[in-house]
């Protein structure tokens, strides 16, 4: 019977033909093969947690919930290949065990890593780049069934296209990551006006190792929460009030536990324009939005990267996320505001809503096009490629 | 303390206005609650909103400490749903202990702001 799949905030649905769950290589690149030779469609799922349609598909559904160890690590070096389908959760638990830990990680650990690796999730801190920021090596399935390994060292070119490529150059089977040595953090969470946020922003964003606020629109209070190596960082904010702080190792105290169910819209700015993007953002919900949306608005900065399709490549960047539960209506209220985003340069989180097609994304990505030649090369046949990804990578 | 109040109360007239003047958050429109908990447990409270249109959403959930008072804003209640603002509204309270509720709204509309505040029907 075939069944239907649905993503975390659950706008996303659809019933593939089947559900495929290999257990090996092997048993991938055959399924693979075989969707070429019958001319189907394949697309693959970590955890259903983006909210654009990036894994929908009406055919081949593949899940590589099985691909989920430490394939191997080495402390000295701070190294490790990690199974592609791996949550980062059980990843931060098990590096943690052999005294490694992931540079950074976003703001919940439920995603798998080659999907959060492939979608541009990035965290939150000036000097720290986005999850594929972290990878030196990668081994994929490509579209015609064959196994290709790259690393810094070797095909530094295909690292590049393949880290954020949302699964359409190949399907990650495992992943490369350059780690730290176990580490603490100690979280912070201030409250205060948001003119006082952003009086402060440029020390605030500089002066800690992780940072982001959120905006509230129905008070015009903002949470600032920070999280810093034990003894570093800014410990008095004379403008706020602390509501909380703990310490703990980093995997435990940079993700928070989110059960509320949202879809969100997500742009990068450049870092410069960012705070006056907000602002306009902020008189836009008020003068707008705020009858329907009561809920946050994210605001966090990321190191530039080399990535093609990344959010931040060759631009350190501020990603503005608009959150609206999941039982209300969203895409009137993220449409509008994506023109604001898109007047400052605005390029799109591939894993969550927005409407830009390959016409408008061309332009945002000075390697747009040797990312295509790369895709086409490796995917010939397209089977990687639904409708909604022609449009978006393609332009047909 | 002798403990006061009721577990079930209501409060009909709901409808936080949409525009605000003034700085905000003091100034911010608002409809809001107040809760009094005089016994010695923790009240756990339960929101259910009722619309004009459409089955009711809830529950909102909230905790008021033993031998305390807490106010909410229905604006700032998120989940599981931001409540419409410009739109009439009720909520049923449940408590698990008797509790005081008392509800009020900030009309900021206008320069001139004005206040309205009453008891919630206290019903059972
Ligand atoms: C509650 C919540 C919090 C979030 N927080 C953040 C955040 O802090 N920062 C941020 O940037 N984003 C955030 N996101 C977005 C999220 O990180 C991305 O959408 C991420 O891709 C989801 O990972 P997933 O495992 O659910 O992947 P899925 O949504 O299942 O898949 C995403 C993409 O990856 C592809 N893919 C899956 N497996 C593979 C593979 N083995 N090889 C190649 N491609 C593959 C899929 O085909 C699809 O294109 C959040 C989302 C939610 C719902």
């Amino acid at each position: 019977m075939q069944q239907e799949w649905i993503n975390w905030s659950g706008s996303i649905r659809f019933t593939p033909k089947s559900i495929e769950t290999p257990e090996n290589e092997e048993m991938l690149v055959d399924l693979v093969r075989q969707a070429v030779a019958f001319k189907r469609n394949l697309r693959v799922v970590g955890s259903s947690h983006s909210c654009s349609q990036v894994f929908k598909t009406d055919d081949i559904l593949v899940s590589l919930e099985k691909f989920a160890d430490i394939e191997s690590y080495d402390a000295t070096a701070g190294t490790a290949t990690v199974n592609a389908g791996m949550k980062l959760h059980d990843i931060s638990q098990a590096l943690l065990k052999v005294g490694l830990a992931m540079e950074n990680i976003g703001d919940v650990d439920y995603q798998a890593i080659a999907p959060a690796i492939g979608t541009g999730t990035h965290g939150a801190g000036k000097h720290l780049t986005n999850l594929s920021g972290q990878v030196i090596g990668l081994r994929m399935v490509t579209g015609t069934g064959e196994i290709v390994e790259c690393s810094l060292e070797q095909n530094p070119e295909l690292l590049r296209a393949a880290r954020v490529s949302m699964g359409t150059l190949g399907i990650f089977t495992a992943v490369k990551l350059r780690l730290l040595p176990a580490y603490k953090l100690h979280r912070q969470e201030w409250c205060t006006h948001i003119d006082d946020c952003l009086a402060n922003l440029d020390w605030l964003m500089e002066e800690n190792r992780n940072f982001a606020f959120y905006w509230y629109p129905r008070r015009d209070e903002a949470r600032i929460r920070i999280w810093n190596l034990p003894g570093q960082g800014s410990t008095d904010l004379s403008f706020a009030r602390l509501d909380k702080e703990w310490s703990g190792w980093s995997g435990e105290v940079l993700p928070t536990p989110q059960e509320l169910r949202y879809d969100e819209s997500e742009y990068s700015l450049p870092v410069e324009v960012a705070p006056e993007c907000f602002k306009k953002v902020r008189q836009r919900v008020k003068e707008k939005h705020r009858q329907m949306v009561g809920w946050r608005i994210l605001y966090r900065p990321i190191a530039r990267d080399d990535a093609y399709l990344s959010n931040a490549y060759e631009r350190d960047i501020v990603a503005i996320t608009l959150h609206q539960n999941a039982a209300l209506p969203h895409w009137e209220y993220f449409t509008d505001i994506e023109s604001i985003f898109q007047a400052y340069d605005g390029r799109p989180h591939w894993g969550k809503k927005h409407t830009l097609k390959a016409k408008d994304l061309r332009s945002l990505y000075p390697m747009w096009n040797r990312f295509q030649e790369i895709r086409q090369r490796l995917d010939p046949n397209g089977i990687f490629l639904t409708r909604y990804l022609r449009e978006l990578l393609v332009g047909e | 303390m002798k403990t006061l109040g009721k577990t079930t109360w209501a409060i009909p007239g709901g409808h936080i206005p949409l525009r605000s003047t003034g700085h905000e958050p003091e100034f911010t429109s608002r409809d809001e609650l107040c809760l009094l908990n005089t016994s010695d447990q923790e009240a756990n409270v339960e929101i259910a909103i009722f619309h004009a249109d459409r089955e009711p959403v809830g529950s909102y959930r909230l905790k008021v400490q033993a031998r305390r008072v807490r106010h909410i804003r229905f604006n700032d209640l998120i989940d599981p749903e931001a409540i419409l603002l410009d739109t009439d509204y009720a909520s049923v309270i449940e408590s698990d202990v008797p509790i005081v509720v008392q509800f009020s709204r900030l009309d900021s509309s206008q320069a001139e702001k004005s206040i309205l505040s009453t008891m919630a029907f206290p019903a059972s």
